[in-house]
């Protein structure tokens, strides 16, 4: 089976486990989130906490899919808007949306979600290459998907969420 | 390590106990030196006894056979004369002097013991230092190798301790933090308290949390201060940059600097290189007259760029001149018009004119020049200013020259603003750039709408409706286009940059806060009308305008669709 | 043979090295008088027409060791006691302004106390100046 690209940049960010005996696959340790009903996974080793959704203030002139800003603990912490990013529209905020804080390339950026919904550990052969309309709905986000049982989560590759010029 | 065999060997505690404390004294003098080239003093006096003491060393530890020590000293030496002699050098050399008689200090304090640190590889960084060519006239005081009486200046040096900048900044972040803290426990003890004003309970608990705002306020500015550095620190790179540019240009170009010692804090000195570096580049490269050119004028063929810099109440002045071109005003109106930045008729006042060349697309030359492409536009520059809470301007002399006025916050964290709420979110407009606030009758109110325009103390002043400017969206993902939203807008703030006043209609004036700027996060990237953000007392981030780039009219209304 | 020696350098420990080096067997019995900076050691050389040799520093404070010298010239004063010039390998201009005031010799630092030695062993035979490296 063919390995996607994103992969590679998956599992270069493996929390590898512990390997007693030579072969081992190895694991993707994932947070799986859910954006209206369908779910998406990115590594855990990127995400820094998961918060509740606290006032977003609006930023004129912020780039393109950055809703706002919000304090953290005194950190005025930029928020994606996934959701229209990943092509779909926006939502009003429930009480089960949340912000995925993680580090991407060196800056702390957060993400809102409309649910999270678990972490989980999949073995690497889990991972196939993401439908076209996928994988072209997201602008080349998402490349890959895991199957976990009978869903196939969305692997989302967040340092192409936002474009090279922020 | 001395050999055993070695005569003195027995003499090794006695030359621990010798050397040591004069290690030590060199460690203290170069760190005074540092921070005398840092405000751009001199300090010869300094350094006379620096090289004694570092001689004396070098022969005490030839003496003891003690190679590396011998070597280091000797090496620093060179150094310490490569420096004294070669000002241009100082910045970076001088930190690696430093570096080098902390080392000297370890060595000798280790020779009884044996185990000394390894000095080769810094030998070798020090080596390749002063191997660069350094092409800068040599100053021309020839320093003496005295031994002098080295111990004369201890009772007048300074106790002085290393802290790295970042643990300043974090020092700083916690501080904001309680700040913030503070400003929420006196709105929760306001709203505690409502009931029982007057009563002592009451006001115990006011002037406690009053108390501790001012406590926090003075350990802000002293924390602040020792972020302060002076401003030489930055003009020391502009030697360098300006030869190597103008020899690239072709031209003649000296510098002079004043006012090196005025002091800013230490981010607002990080930051304001850039926008001074174009400044400088810019003059050599747009306003500066090749040689023979200016001899036919009648000029100089040296060219000259003046840095100075002055403090002003809680501001720092600085200007860039040049004995240049000067800024044509027909020229920049011509291309501001061709531009749509000026309407087609009238004559604007040369003060606005000027303004003009902080738009985008305004720079005045279009060579290339091998060194730097176009020259850095002056809009970037202004953006750069604004977004330190700073304004820009300039004024030119045609065929004179060219000053730039820089006005700088003198510290960075803190800001006086005037809390607006425009369409239900709140935003800070910094006091210094508020000429006055006004409350809008239904008719000014309409008039203003309709003509854009507003009299204020006998001028006519353009008027703009804040979300206009701040070109916000209604709901989050849908544009909108806001017809006649004014019916809300009950007050204008008048806002001034350099020379230009516009009003800003907003719904409400929440009131005087000072609030604790937290510079736009990158991946936010550069927003026309925000400068950048604070946490209100309510936990809320709120955003700080942009005012004086609002005010100069940089940043128009949108359209809509 | 006992002989008086006199060290003027603003060093202490320079000062126990020479200490040293004349309680070697070369030198046993010297007497060695010590003066640390220009104006004392003029003073002592002054005091002493019975010295067989002086050792100079050069850089020492309120009187350095070519002040010494000129000073020693412009007062005619035991001329006939030999003066060694101390140096280090840097200061060569020194080192000829130096046997132009009137030193006998230059000891070049580090030295080994072998060089000492046999300088002092010459001090008494010598008529004109000697090199040392």
């Amino acid at each position: 089976m063919k390995r996607a690209e994103g992969v590679l940049e998956f599992t270069d960010r493996l929390q590898v486990a512990a390997a007693p005996a030579a072969a081992v696959e190895r694991e993707l340790h994932l947070l799986i989130f859910a954006l209206g009903p369908e779910p998406y996974a990115v590594p855990v080793a990127m995400v820094r906490e998961v918060v509740r959704v606290a006032d977003i203030t609006r930023v004129p002139d912020a780039p393109l899919h950055i809703r706002g800003v919000m304090n953290l603990r005194g950190r005025v912490l930029p928020v994606v808007e996934l959701r229209t990013r990943l092509g779909l529209e926006a939502a009003a905020l429930t009480p089960a949306s949340r912000v995925v804080v993680a580090e991407v390339r060196g800056r702390i950026v957060g993400y809102l979600v409309d649910r999270v919904v678990q972490i989980t550990r999949l073995g690497e052969g889990s991972v196939l290459d993401a439908p076209e309309e996928v994988r072209t709905g997201s602008a080349d986000a998402i490349t890959a998907v895991a199957r976990r049982g009978d869903q196939l989560l969305r692997l989302l590759a967040l340092e192409r969420v936002l474009t090279a010029g922020d | 390590m001395t050999a055993p065999d070695h005569p003195f060997a027995a003499l090794l505690a006695d030359y621990v106990a010798e050397c040591l404390p004069l290690a030590e004294d060199v460690l203290e003098r170069s760190l005074a030196l540092e921070r005398a080239w840092a405000g751009g003093e001199e300090a010869a006096d300094l350094y006379g006894p620096l090289q004694g003491l570092l001689h004396t060393i070098k022969g005490n530890s030839a003496m003891m056979g003690l190679r590396p020590a011998q070597e280091l000293a000797h090496a620093l030496e060179d150094l310490a004369e490569s420096l004294a002699t070669g000002p241009a050098r100082r910045r970076d050399g001088v930190e690696v002097l430093v570096r080098g008689t902390g080392l000297l200090a370890d060595l000798v304090r280790s020779a009884a013991i044996g185990d000394s640190p390894d000095s080769a590889h810094y030998l070798e960084e020090l080596r390749r230092f002063l191997d660069q060519t350094v092409d800068l006239p040599a100053e021309p005081a020839r320093v003496e190798r005295r031994g002098g009486d080295r111990r004369e200046d201890a009772d007048r040096m300074v106790t002085t301790v290393r802290v790295e900048s970042h643990r300043l900044d974090a020092l700083l972040e916690a501080l904001g933090e309680t700040m913030i803290a503070q400003a929420g426990l006196r709105d929760a003890v306001k709203r505690v308290t409502r009931g029982r004003r007057g009563t002592p309970e009451e006001s115990g608990l006011d002037q406690a949390v009053l108390a501790l705002g001012r406590t926090l306020q003075q350990l802000e500015q002293d924390l602040m201060e020792t972020r302060l550095l002076p401003i030489a620190t930055v003009f020391g790179r502009f030697t360098r940059l300006v030869r190597d540019l103008a020899r690239g240009e072709g031209k003649e170009v000296r510098l002079e600097a004043a006012g090196g010692d005025t002091r800013l804090d230490k981010t607002v000195i990080d930051r304001m290189g850039e926008p001074l570096v174009h400044l400088v580049t810019n003059a050599i490269i747009h306003g500066i007259e090749p040689p023979e050119q200016r001899v036919e004028l009648g000029k100089p063929a040296e060219a000259v760029i003046t840095l100075r810099a002055a403090q002003r109440g809680d501001r720092v002045v600085l200007t860039v001149s040049d004995d240049g071109r000067g800024l044509d005003p027909a020229k920049l109106l011509h291309k501001a018009r061709a531009l749509g930045h000026a309407p087609a008729s009238g004559t604007p006042a040369l003060e606005e004119i000027y303004g003009f060349a902080f738009l985008p697309g305004l720079s005045t030359a279009e060579r290339v020049s091998s060194l730097s492409g176009r020259g850095v536009g002056l809009d970037v520059v202004g953006l750069s200013i604004r977004s330190l809470g700073g304004q820009v301007s300039v004024t030119s002399e045609p065929g004179r020259g060219t000053t730039f006025t820089l006005r700088l916050p003198l510290t960075v964290a803190v800001l006086r603003s005037l809390l607006v709420e425009v369409d239900k979110e709140r935003y800070a407009v910094p006091l210094a750039d508020i000429a006055e606030t006004l409350r809008m009758g239904p008719d000014v109110l309409r008039q203003a709408i309709t003509q854009g325009t507003l009299i204020w103390r006998d001028q006519v002043i353009p008027v703009i409706d804040a979300s206009h400017v701040l070109g916000l969206e209604v709901p989050w993902g849908v544009p909108a286009c806001p017809e006649a939203p004014t019916k809300g807008r009950r007050y204008c703030v008048v806002l001034k940059a350099a020379t230009h006043h516009r009003g800003l209609l907003v719904d409400s004036l929440l009131g005087h806060q000072e609030v604790v700027v937290k510079a736009l996060d990158p991946t936010l990237g550069r927003p026309e009308t925000i400068a950048a953000t604070t946490i209100l007392g309510d936990g809320r981030v709120a955003c700080i305008l942009d005012a004086a780039g609002i005010a100069d009219g940089a940043i128009e209304a949108r359209g809509c669709g | 043979m006992s002989a008086t020696y006199l060290v003027v350098d603003d060093s202490r420990l320079h000062h126990q090295m020479y200490d040293l080096i004349f309680s070697r067997p070369a030198l046993a019995g010297s007497r060695v008088l010590h003066a640390y900076d220009g104006r004392d050691g003029y003073a002592q050389f002054a005091a002493h027409p019975d010295l067989a040799m002086v050792f100079l520093d050069l850089n020492m404070p309120v009187m350095t060791g070519l002040e010494f010298l000129d000073l020693r010239r412009r007062d005619a004063r035991h001329l006939h006691i030999p003066v060694v010039l101390v140096t280090t390998e840097s200061s060569a201009d020194d080192e000829s302004r130096g046997m132009a005031a009137g030193a006998w010799a230059y000891l070049r630092k580090p030295f080994h106390p072998a060089q000492l030695e046999s300088l002092a062993a010459r001090a008494s035979q010598a008529s004109e100046p000697v090199r040392t490296a």
